[in-house]
């Protein structure tokens, strides 16, 4: 018979907790793990962050959650008592600490008698000490006695007690065990590995493909002369030379043609350069293969934007098209849709040059009523405001 | 966020931990200042077995006053209860400590006073905080800032502390010269043979020393951890000698200790050579550096 003391939770608590901590302890694993990958992987610091600090996090807040069961466990004092050794087998081992399995029967000052198995390693010197049908001085808690142990060294009170005592048989004690180890926890531990796994590479996904899959191969690009392809962040490679331009469609780029004077990209169907981002994104892309990257003018309008670069030897006056103010650009737009008097905007188009001698960026925005125009400093500052008419 | 953003959260996080750390400390909410500390005394001191275990110490019976029951406890160092226990003689005072209210949960220490102010933790998350600075500036500015900045602290507070160690170091030798030995014998031979975590098998063995004082007390000790022990053997007689009123700082090779001293001077002389030069070296490339 099996039994075991104390209120332990109840059996179907303890399995669904086992089964959820391995689930979450096995997704943070595999998130933590897919996003260091991830984040190396698309060049993302905050990601790559997260998957370093979320074990230690997740660490912490476990060591957090166990600390009253722990403060619980520690206030029960152990109890001692006297234990007739029943059986006992030694493992081979060429050690000098082996470990002895025991088979005792437990006999408390209070509470009726058990018995109880349980492995603790004996120095091969005191082995002698040890066999069957001997009484020991044990300890354990009261709460969970399947955690006995043999006191090798028991109080001068314990020691003449146990010298005094005769080993009493208890024919039907009860046999004390620990709980079973609950099933499965392997197994949802490794299926919350791939749900984070999963989770973060969804979460990541059109950074890892779209942009993967539209980046050319970096042979082709300076092979061909042109870069050809889409997506931000393209690896630097050399200066590519005159050549014909081949324009190509990805997922997120309709086109996007670079040639040694000139790059263009149109936006796929429902795209905007007026989104954030977006326009930086596109320029990265068009400017990550040259160096210098100096351009003469960048022209872009709903979905296309054309950068015309600036030729070698070039006497027109040139700026860095990464200069601009491109966190400030998408709400001068809107500022220039609605408050130049265009009440119903068919067509924007944002013009940068250095012409008139420093950076100026200058919005027009066209409708029903005319075109209106909106002009403003490398800072972002608007300048002037020219309304429709 | 670029690459700064790390040791600006390491620093801020740790340094955030550190002022909760000493916050604590200074509100009196530690656990090291909670934790009851009081002295113990050895009742009972049982004799080792020759080839038993080393690890447990030697096998006493202590008995102490726990100061807000009043309940006195008696018990044994059996199994995990600290500091192990290397020198025993019935009537020598032991350090106990435990968490307020719990008793059963003692622990021996070698020192009742150490780490009570529970200062330890926030200051080493200070010290991480410095590495992370000194990393930063290396990796930012160059790698002599961190010859300088390890090297330079490290240099330091080994040059303060090689005086006053030698001086003690001395002082000990000379004390322990003029005291009147009395005889000793080796009463048992402890081994261990384990595996270490790459599974190799690795074997110690630590003889046990038994002599009396000249006030009587019957002293059972490990042979000294830093003298060579590998000619000692089980029943051999020395001559023991001790400073007056510690028993517990004896050395059965008076000539062992000095070379043990010297060997202990030298690397502390070798240390401070390394780390002084090493902050030279960091100090002169930046300066070139800096002129270049």
């Amino acid at each position: 018979m099996t039994t075991t003391t104390g209120r332990p939770p109840a059996r179907s608590t303890r399995v669904g907790l086992a089964l959820g901590r391995g689930l979450l302890t096995g997704g943070v694993a595999g998130g933590a793990l897919a996003a260091l990958i991830v984040g190396v992987v698309v060049g993302k610091v905050p990601l790559f962050v997260t998957g370093l600090g979320l074990p230690f996090v997740y660490g912490l807040l476990l060591f957090l959650a166990g600390r009253p069961r722990r403060a619980r466990e520690a206030a029960v004092v152990p109890r001692t008592a006297l234990a007739a050794v029943e059986g006992l087998h030694v493992a081979e081992s060429a050690m000098s600490e082996r470990p002895v399995r025991f088979d005792l029967t437990v006999t408390p000052d209070e509470g009726p008698a058990f018995r109880v198995e349980f492995t603790q390693d004996i120095n091969v010197v005191d082995l002698p000490d040890y066999r069957p049908g001997g009484v020991l001085v044990v300890r354990y808690p009261p709460d969970r006695p399947w955690l006995m142990r043999i006191v090798k060294r028991p109080t001068p009170e314990w020691e003449e007690r146990a010298a005094g005592a005769r080993p009493d048989a208890a024919p039907g004690a009860a046999r004390v065990s620990a709980p079973a180890e609950v099933r499965g926890v392997g197994f949802v531990g490794f299926l919350g590995l791939l749900l984070g796994v999963a989770a973060v590479v969804l979460l990541f996904r059109v950074d890892l493909f779209e942009r993967g899959a539209a980046d050319p191969p970096s042979a082709s690009a300076s092979g061909s002369g042109a870069g050809v392809g889409a997506g931000a962040g393209a690896a630097p490679a050399p200066a590519p030379a005159p050549a014909p331009a081949t324009p190509t469609v990805s997922s997120t780029w309709s086109t996007r043609v670079v040639s040694a004077g000139s790059g263009v990209i149109v936006l796929g169907a429902g795209q905007s350069f007026r989104s954030d981002g977006e326009l930086r994104r596109a320029i990265d892309s068009l400017t990550a293969e040259r160096d210098p990257r100096s351009a003469i003018a960048l022209v872009a309008q709903e979905d296309l934007l054309s950068v015309a670069f600036s030729p070698t030897g070039g006497k027109t006056p040139e700026f860095d098209p990464l200069e601009l103010p491109y966190e400030r650009i998408p709400a001068l737009i809107e500022e220039a849709r609605s408050s130049l008097g265009v009440h119903a905007p068919q067509s924007w188009q944002l013009v940068a040059d250095r012409l008139a001698g420093s950076l100026s960026i200058r919005i027009s925005v066209t409708g029903p009523e005319g075109t209106g125009l909106l002009e403003a400093d490398v800072e972002g500052r608007v300048l002037r405001r020219t309304p429709a008419s | 966020m670029n690459w700064h953003g790390i040791p600006a959260l390491w620093c801020g996080a740790l340094g955030l931990l550190a002022l909760v750390g000493y916050g604590r400390s200074l509100a009196g909410m530690t656990r090291a200042q909670r934790t009851v500390r009081v002295t113990g005394r050895i009742e009972r001191v049982r004799e080792p077995r020759n080839g038993g275990s080393e690890k447990d110490g030697i096998a006493v019976v202590v008995r102490f006053q726990d100061p807000s029951s009043g309940e006195e406890f008696t018990v044994t160092n059996d199994g995990d209860c600290g500091d192990r226990i290397t020198t025993a003689w019935v009537g020598r005072e032991v350090g106990i400590h435990y968490p307020p209210g719990r008793p059963h949960l003692f622990r021996f220490t070698d020192d009742l006073q150490a780490g009570r102010r529970g200062l330890g933790p926030p200051t080493f998350a200070v010290f991480l905080v410095y590495c992370g600075l000194v990393v930063t500036a290396a990796i930012d500015r160059g790698w002599p800032w961190a010859l300088v900045g390890f090297g330079g602290p490290a240099a330091v507070a080994t040059a303060r502390a090689l005086p006053g160690d030698r001086r003690r170091a001395r002082s000990r030798l000379d004390v322990l010269a003029a005291a009147v030995p009395v005889p000793g014998r080796v009463i048992a031979v402890l081994r261990t043979v384990e595996t270490d975590a790459d599974g190799d098998v690795r074997s110690s063995r630590t003889p046990v020393v038994a002599f009396t004082t000249h006030e009587g007390s019957a002293v059972t000790a490990y042979y000294p951890s830093g003298l060579p022990d590998s000619a000692v053997t089980y029943g051999q007689d020395l001559t023991v000698h001790y400073p007056p009123g510690d028993p517990a700082d004896f050395t059965p090779d008076l000539a062992a200790e000095r070379r043990s001293d010297r060997g202990g001077v030298g690397c502390a002389v070798a240390a401070l050579g390394v780390t002084a030069s090493a902050t030279v070296a960091g100090v002169v490339l930046l300066c070139l550096s800096a002129a270049d």
